[in-house]
């Protein structure tokens, strides 16, 4: 077989030179039209005298006066270089000569040459012909100066408005100050007017000599038109369902967009568990989650590229023109196998003529945790430590004595009675995080662009050691690039070329910062303190001397915290092509385009550490004070850093798509058609085996054709023709079709009367089918091959007699038999809507959608153990559903033209259930997951805890391990008389919250403005892991909330918060049970502002066009019912907290 | 018109390029190069055959290993802190069905499924000679037969997996049942049987293939395997009467069968045949260059360095697989004074008092037997004098059960007072240089330090080769290192004597053996030591008393050596020794009239389910036709 990679290569090539065909052509043709046809004569017009003939007889005159006169006779146009013909002397006599033989004459021994193209005769000098040298004509037309002002519909003047002739042909102008401009004009040309926010106005010039031009608010692009697969539409043509989110809704005090999504837009299931810088992204899902494979996150695309959730993360709010959630299979289906989990689809800036603007953004903030995790004191610590031991085991071995309490109670020595808040030692109160912004844009009438960069310094918790030279708090710097240039190459080609790029650099704490918050957890707090002072009998130690104990195997968290330092370094180049050509000349509503991507991502990390001295204490004499400190490791220390390597990862992705779009209306009657094929692929450099390391690789043709009649009643019919390598020959291609309809009963005759009311009133509806072949897991490519290992190190076996030198082989292993029957995962979507707008002023958003996912690959339950299969069994069995509701509605009114009150608000439904689901038959029904929600943990119902041994002696069995009174008592569900795994049921709701919602206002008073945004979730479970937080396990810290509830001999509490006391973990009470199940919905308010915007005078007294400071603060408050750590974090309360924001911000536009 | 055409021609690259991605696209996915790794290129070449020889070995237990063996710490005869889990908690009682303790179902049917897959395709590997080609199915076959004889072991009937299964299976429809153990056991015989054509004598190649299965090997496993087949737990045991198939197939026999002694019996014969044949005898310590030693410290030698002297003459079978060092870190204490410091060594393997009083005394009579040993007295203080300083430190005041034992005791067990030969100091000449214990509370071995150390106040000995070093400083230990052994001859004696004594053949054949063992641990043969010193001289006269000589014979002999575990399962033994408490020594006492106090440490239980394992529960959830073991 041929070599894949070159097959890539060839292939790629070849479809590079037939997509710069046209391109070619095109440029050779279209600039030599455009340079020549500068300006367009009236081909009407001037076909009246075509054909004149032409009679002059002129003795030295100017050659200039000569074509005057052949222009005006013959109707013709000269193009010429003013400075190259006006010298001569010019003797010519001809009479009723047609134009050509009249031009031979004239130009007969004259270093001069024509060409006459339709009614124009371009002249250039003969030797520059030669050399093919383009021309430099100029025009020979009458033009006049032409005075005029612009102002808006108040009548106050607009400064700064661009004014193009001919739509940017040439020449140009500006308007001042007081809205006055001056242009130069023939009577022929049309005058463009442009301005930021304004509808562009165009005039013809006519006989006008003074002109005044008044222009109107643009209405708003965002609301008005969405950006949809592969294009825009209006919204009130919207068949699919889109939500479009307002870019500056989504502007939060963090350096993550995602942590913005939840409650922003209806149709998103976002939450966010961690506060670390560059782990904080918020997860989220599209209308929940609908599959039991790995991929359930929304596809994501940056100016129709796909990228990652990170990507996403460190997209610039400033730098985003539109953002959009395609949410049923009508708005997906273009993107094929890619978007059954629904897409998220943003667009970036582009350029707007004009002359620069520049706008600006510097925003400094302090984040604090939104709550820590409170921690019992050390004295409790060791006592219930003791506790711990002896109330499982009279006879143990307690680790502290009363002497050691005592004296930590006294708090006189605290190196040898160490009492520790580990926290207090590692972490600082609040940090402090900067962002800045800056973006240019502008453009003339050939091209046009946005030029933008941002810096964003976020920055950890963590405490420096000062002895250290290096940081190891976390620094994260992320940096920004982006440049997105429109090109006019013809009238009716645009080339548009972006360029981004996004770096990450990182450093911080080896562990990162959620172990650092783990680590503190998992330490003792009164072992020994953090690290000694240097004493006289260590006088020469360079190094700091932390403290431990025993063989230093002890867990110092802050030794592990400043011992050293990892950086990484991550990157998102991408480079992105595009050509439009407008393909009217050929049947109008046509055109073409295409678009060539490629982005490289990479990622390293690097991790230098010295190995902690450790140092333990030894002969304290309590009399005097004196003790010496003795050095533990003395031979595995070390006082200079080490370094360590941590993974590389490198891919590149290239992505090719072609669109033909036809798009017009006849009358009433709109018809639009659009056919696109993409070709994608993606290599992996550190793949980790052959199969991985295998091209990634999508193909697929969609389309999509829409009619509508009058506006009011539309159809819409889309398909995706996808294909996947992840499949079997037969099984690699699917077919998606979709269809949808929609009516706008608002547009409708008997409707006028109603419409004061309800000034708007849609429904529509789609059905249809998406694939997905993100199946399985992402490690599992080609499902029709096995995977054989034919090197595992787990299958080795060793022979021979020499201990140090055995004779050994790896073993083979299978970690996936082959299967060619496993194919697409589809999803079968259903959506209704209905609009509602009221009063003009509120408008609501309704829409019921439900899904149907089959074919879900899943593993075969009833393999038997016995056949000895050492990898899974998978199939195509499964199937899931979901269904829900989402809401939104806004709500704008302006009271005065100084006051005005927006609010908003939606609201995210959504149940998910298991529909077929292979599982082993059981006795009870209980058991079987179907029926039940995706995200649905199973576990044992806690009744309470045993009060003594004998009550557990005379339960039912419980099959964990050890119990006894005080350990959590199950119920038999079944009554078989033994807790088994039989007793488990579903408990509780699911892991992923069924109901987001969110809400908010805003108002304005002149500059004033103030905002609000609350955010919620509900329908959801977490657990307390009770394993994690066992306290004295491996000396984990105890919980306050433990020691203040717990089960003890003295104090049989059967519902304290924790069981009996232990210094292991005990299995039956960490078994998933309903007794750590935590309830997760909350309430928080997301979001305040306050900002002040300068008033226009002012802002332009300091050369501003715009100035806002603006005061906001994220994460303020939460109302739930759990409270001990912020309850958003679900599980994973112990890692790095959730950060509560305060902002301060500065916005600067200068146009 | 001419503008026309132009307009075509623009759209023409359009529509070739749609035409040639639609053209290329099927290849355009084809990713996947021909030559992806398959299960066709493990048999392609003998490398990659042998590649799959050692997948097939790779499923050997780890013996010795307390994380994977659970005749270490998984029965009575070694107890840990309670902290510890896995097998300890299995001791302690709470195995349960559903994540079974140490369960081994799924991985000895992988393990079953490879040596299948094995068997099947190694005819087509091409360049392997039929001479090696039947040596590696002789292996496997003999691996697939203790994979299955370990599950048998373990869960009783299993069911029979002779062949590989096709990747589409539908579980129900393949009727997979539990064999009555009866076809288990000749299943296993058969393979074994099937094996001895292709075994070689001897591995010819020690350097490379030590560890390789040999035909002595294969002989002394089918003995060992009709043995546990005669054995009361397998024959004739009504207590699993209701284990039955859900087609009513009862899966235990239960009638006791006499015969299956005599056929144990004459395998056992055979393979010592074989075993003498290929050279293998009881090992004896060769003495030392350096010093001349007592017969006392050679007999220890003798009895320790038959575990730790690797590939001994006496070692039929050793597991190479299996890394020596982590079990003598775990059972050696902290023997030098000048080094108390090390966490290398744990000394945490703590033998019961149960077992201390299991050793004979040095008459060769059990302690409750012997005239001349005082029983009653056994918890008495007694002062070591210098007839006793190569057992006893001189002046030490320890238990009276201490004294007068025989050599075993003191090769087997360390404890407070003990003095403990070797570990860097070899002179037995210097007694009072030598290292021993001190195991009372805050001393060096005693309790206190968390995490290390003896729960019932001795440590084992056995399992330590004497070689080893503490250092002076710092936390290092060198091991010398062994292959823990699966067979050795005594062991292969010991299974004779009991099975002729059961199969009722004459009194001296019977004993001939014991006796030998017994001689090497410098004791009196059975007669003559019961003749002269027991309270019951005639207990071997009786098949019961022999039966009780030769287990407790066997018992000592093979005490350490993960065999008490299984022992006393298929006795049926163990209902009434698991149901013994657990004692120590009174370890919170730094005084020795109150620390030689005998103090429960844990009330084991043992219930008639615990014999086997339970199945999963996931297990049989996935096969509706397996029963669960009784009392699950």
């Amino acid at each position: 077989m041929m070599n894949n990679r070159k097959l890539y290569k060839g292939m790629s090539l070849k479809l590079l030179l037939h997509f710069l065909s046209p391109f070619n052509k095109e440029i050779m043709m279209r600039l030599r039209l455009t340079v020549t046809l500068l300006t367009i004569c009236s081909t009407q017009i001037l076909a009246n005298v075509f054909g004149q003939r032409i009679t002059l007889n002129e003795r030295n005159a100017s050659l200039i006066s000569v074509l005057k006169k052949i222009e005006k006779q013959s109707g013709y146009t000269f193009f010429y270089n003013k400075r190259e013909v006006d010298v001569e002397k010019i003797n010519i006599n001809v009479r009723e000569g047609e134009i050509a033989h009249t031009l031979d004459i004239l130009f007969k021994d004259k270093p001069y040459g024509y060409d006459i193209q339709d009614k124009i005769i371009v002249l250039n000098k003969k030797e520059q012909q030669r050399q093919g040298e383009s021309v430099i004509p100029v025009k020979v037309i009458q033009q006049t100066a032409i005075k005029g002002k612009v102002q808006d519909e108040k009548g106050q003047p607009i400064s700064g408005v661009s004014i193009h002739i001919n739509e940017g042909a040439d020449g140009g102008a500006i308007t001042d100050k007081e809205g006055f401009f001056t242009i130069v004009a023939s009577p022929r040309d049309r005058l463009t007017f442009r301005f930021v926010g304004k509808e562009p106005v165009t005039v013809t010039v006519g006989n006008q000599k003074e002109i005044l031009v008044t222009m109107l608010e643009k209405a708003d692009v965002m609301e008005d038109v969405v950006v949809v697969a592969f294009g825009n539409q209006k919204k009130s043509d919207m068949v699919g369902s889109v939500t479009s989110v307002n870019p500056s809704d989504l502007k939060v005090p963090s350096s993550n967009l995602t942590t913005a999504l939840a409650g922003r837009a209806a149709g998103v299931i976002a939450y966010q568990r961690s506060g670390e810088p560059g782990a904080d992204n918020a997860e989220f899902f599209i209308r929940g989650v609908t599959t039991f494979g790995y991929k359930k996150d929304p596809l994501i695309l940056i100016d129709g590229i796909e990228f990652t959730t990170t990507d996403l993360a460190r997209l610039q709010v400033d730098d985003i023109k539109n953002f959009s959630i395609l949410k049923d299979a009508t708005a997906t289906a273009l993107y094929g196998s890619r978007a059954a989990n629904g897409v998220i689809l943003v667009t970036t800036k582009n350029g707007i003529e004009g002359k620069a603007k520049l706008a600006f953004r510097l925003e400094n903030s302090v984040s604090t945790p939104t709550q820590n995790v409170e921690l019992a004191d050390p004295v409790t610590y060791m006592k219930l430590s003791n506790e711990a031991t002896l109330t499982r085991d009279p006879l143990g071995q307690i680790l502290y004595d009363d002497r050691k309490i005592e004296n930590t109670v006294v708090g006189g020595n605290s190196i040898f009675y160490p009492s520790n808040d580990w926290r207090e030692i590692l972490f600082k109160d609040y940090t402090i995080n900067q962002r800045a912004n800056l973006s240019v844009s502008g453009g003339g009438g050939v091209a046009r662009y946005y030029v933008s960069g941002s810096v964003n310094k976020d920055n950890g918790l963590m405490k420096v050691d000062k002895r250290n030279n290096f940081n190891s708090n976390i620094d994260l710097k992320s940096y920004s690039l982006r440049s997105n240039v429109n090109i006019d190459l013809t009238k009716t080609t645009e080339m548009i070329v972006r360029l981004s790029g996004n770096f990450d650099d990182y450093s911080g704490p080896i562990d990162g910062g959620k172990e650092m918050y783990g680590k503190v957890m998992r330490t003792n707090p009164v072992l020994f303190p953090a690290y000694y002072t240097t004493d006289e009998n260590n006088p020469y130690n360079t190094h700091i001397m932390f403290g431990n104990y025993d063989d230093g195997s002890y867990l110092n968290p802050y030794a592990d915290m400043v011992k050293g330092y990892k950086e990484y370094a991550r990157s998102v180049m991408l480079a992105q092509l595009e050509l439009k050509q407008n393909l009217d000349f050929f049947t109008e509503g046509l055109s073409f385009s295409g678009m060539m991507s490629t982005t490289r991502n990479s990622y390293f990390d690097v991790r230098r550490a010295y190995k902690p001295f450790w140092y333990s204490m030894s002969g304290y004499d309590e009399r005097t004070g004196a003790y010496a400190l003795m050095n533990i490791n003395p031979t595995t220390g070390t006082e200079y850093l080490d370094y360590n390597e941590g993974p590389t990862n490198v891919n590149s992705n290239f992505y090719l798509e072609t669109r033909l779009n036809y798009n017009r209306t006849f009358n009433k009657h709109g018809v639009s058609a659009l056919l696109v094929s993409m070709a994608q692929t993606q290599l992996n450099a550190n793949a980790g085996d052959l199969q991985k390391s295998l091209p990634y690789r999508n193909f697929g043709i969609s389309g999509r054709s829409t009619y509508d009649y009058d506006k009011r009643y539309y159809v819409e019919f889309n398909f995706g023709f996808n294909g996947s390598e992840r499949f079997y020959k037969t099984q690699r291609f699917g077919f998606f079709p979709s269809v949808g309809l929609a009516w706008t009963v608002s547009r409708e005759k008997f409707f006028e009367g109603i419409k004061p009311v309800i000034s708007n009133l849609r429904v529509r509806g789609t059905y249809g089918l998406i694939g997905n072949d993100a199946i399985g897991s992402a490690d599992d490519r080609f499902f029709y091959l096995s995977n054989v290992n034919m090197n595992d190190a787990d299958r080795r076996a060793f022979f021979g007699n020499d201990a140090g030198n055995m004779y050994m082989l790896n073993g083979i292993s299978t970690s996936r038999y082959s299967n060619q029957g496993i194919t697409w995962e589809v999803s079968t979507q259903k959506n209704l809507a209905l609009e509602l707008g009221l009063f003009d002023r509120l408008n609501i958003t309704a829409e019921y959608f439900s899904q149907y996912r089959d074919r879900i690959l899943m593993t075969r339950a009833a393999i038997p153990v016995e056949a000895g299969f050492s990898a899974p069994i998978k199939a195509n069995l499964g199937a899931a559903s979901a269904n829900g509701i989402d809401v939104s509605m806004d709500y704008k009114y302006n009271f005065s033209s100084d006051l005005w009150l927006s609010a908003m608000g939606n609201f995210t439904y959504s149940k998910n259930k298991y529909e077929v689901y292979e599982e082993p038959k059981y006795n009870e029904a209980y058991r079987y997951r179907v029926g039940n929600s995706i995200n649905q943990k199973y576990g044992y119902i806690a009744e309470r805890l045993f009060i003594d041994d004998e009550e557990a002696l005379n339960s039912p069995r419980q099959n964990f391990g050890e119990y006894g009174g005080g350990d959590i008592k199950y119920l038999d569900v079944n009554r078989d008389g033994e807790i088994t795994e039989a007793d488990m049921v579903p408990i509780g709701n699911p892991t992923v919250p069924e109901i987001v919602y969110g809400f908010g206002f805003s108002a304005g008073y002149k500059g004033f403005d103030i905002s609000a945004f609350f955010q919620g979730l509900a329908n959801e479970s977490f657990w307390i892991d009770a394993e994690a937080t066992a306290p004295f396990v491996q000396h984990n810290q105890l919980l306050k909330v433990y020691a203040d509830s717990h089960w003890s001999e003295d104090h049989r509490d059967i519902y304290a918060l924790w069981p009996r006391l232990s210094s292991t973990v005990n299995k039956n009470n960490t078994q998933p049970s309903t007794w750590f199940m935590r309830d997760g919905a909350f309430l928080r308010l997301k979001q305040v502002e306050v900002g002040y915007t300068l008033s226009d005078e002012l802002a332009r007294k300091i050369y501003m066009s715009k100035l806002r400071i603006y005061v906001n603060a994220s994460n303020l408050l939460a109302f739930s019912r759990f409270g001990l750590w912020d309850v958003e974090m679900g599980g994973e309360g112990l890692g790095y907290p959730i950060q509560k924001v305060f902002n301060i911000g500065l916005n600067i536009n200068i146009n | 018109m001419k503008i026309e055409m132009k307009k075509y021609i623009q759209i023409i690259p359009v529509l070739l390029f749609v035409f040639v991605v639609l053209e290329s696209c099927s290849k355009y996915l084809d990713v996947v190069p021909d030559n992806v790794a398959t299960l066709e290129n493990a048999f392609s070449r003998r490398i990659e055959a042998e590649k799959y020889l050692h997948t097939c070995y790779s499923y050997l237990p780890k013996h010795s290993d307390v994380d994977d063996d659970p005749a270490m710490v998984g029965g009575d005869e070694l107890w840990r802190f309670v902290e510890r889990t896995g097998f300890s908690e299995m001791a302690r009682g709470f195995q349960n069905k559903v994540s079974p303790l140490g369960d081994r179902w799924s991985k000895y049917f992988n393990g079953i499924r490879d040596c299948n897959v094995f068997l099947e395709n190694i005819h087509k590997v091409p360049d392997l000679d039929d001479f090696e080609r039947n040596r590696w199915v002789a292996e496997v076959k003999f691996l697939k037969a203790y994979y299955n004889f370990y599950l048998v072991r373990m869960y009783g009937p299993i069911p029979i997996m002779d062949h590989t299964l096709p990747v589409d299976v539908e579980g129900n429809d393949l009727k997979i049942f539990r064999t009555p153990v009866d076809a288990c056991f000749d299943y296993i015989v058969q393979l074994i049987d099937e094996s001895m054509t292709d075994l070689p004598m001897l591995i010819i190649d020690p350097t490379r293939e030590m560890g390789r299965i040999t035909l002595p090997i294969a002989y002394s496993f089918k003995a060992e395997v009709l043995v546990y087949a005669a054995s009361p737990l397998f024959n004739g045991n009504t207590d699993m009467v209701s284990l039955k198939n859900p087609d009513g197939t009862a899966l235990f026999n239960t009638t006791f069968s006499q015969e299956k002694w005599r056929v144990a019996a004459d395998a056992c014969q055979e393979a010592i045949d074989i075993c003498h044949q290929a050279g293998y005898k009881l090992y004896e310590f060769p003495g030392s260059f350096q010093y001349a030693l007592s017969d006392v410290i050679k007999t220890q030698l003798s009895i320790r360095n038959v575990v730790t002297e690797k590939w001994n003459n006496e070692v039929i079978w050793a597991n190479t697989q299996t890394n020596s060092t982590a079990i003598q870190r775990l059972t050696t204490p902290f023997l030098d004074p000048q080094n108390l410091d090390l966490t290398v060594t744990r000394g945490e393997l703590s033998p019961p008092l149960k077992v201390a009083e299991m050793f004979y005394t040095s008459n060769g009579v059990p302690i409750d037997e012997d005239k001349n040993w005082n029983y009653n007295a056994r918890y008495t203080l007694k002062t070591a004098t210098a007839s006793d300083e190569l057992y006893i430190r001189k002046d030490y005041t320890t238990a009276y059960l201490h004294f007068n034992r025989e050599p075993r005791f003191y090769a087997n067990l360390g404890f407070d007072g003990g003095v403990w030969y070797g570990q860097g100091i070899y002179d037995d000449q210097k007694p009072a240089d030598l290292f021993y214990i001190a195991a009372k509370f805050r001393q060096r071995n005693g309790y206190g330090k968390p995490g290390f150390g003896t729960v019932t106040g001795y440590f084992v000995k056995k399992l330590i080769h004497y070689e080893n070093v503490i250092a002076k400083t710092g936390n290092e230990y060198s091991v010398v290192y062994y292959p823990s052994t699966i067979m050795r001859l005594a062991d292969l004696y010991l299974l004779y004597a009991e099975a002729l004594n059961e199969a009722e053949a004459p009194l001296d054949d019977i004993l001939e053996y014991v006796d030998k063992v017994r001689k090497r641990a410098d004791l009196d043969p059975v007669k003559y030591s019961w003749d002269n010193f027991s309270t019951n001289p005639s207990k071997y006269e009786t098949k019961v008393g022999r039966r009780e000589i030769i287990r407790r014979e066997r018992l000592i002999e093979l005490a350490f050596e993960g065999k008490r575990f299984w022992d006393l399962r298929r006795w049926k033994e163990a209902a009434r020794e698991l149901n013994l408490p657990v004692k120590g020594w009174d370890l919170l006492q730094q005084d020795a009239d109150v620390y030689y106090r005998p103090t429960t440490i844990y009330s084991q239980t043992f219930g008639l389910k615990d014999y086997f394992w339970p199945i999963k529960e996931t297990t049989m959830n996935r096969n509706l036709n397996l029963v669960q073991n009784i009392g699950w």
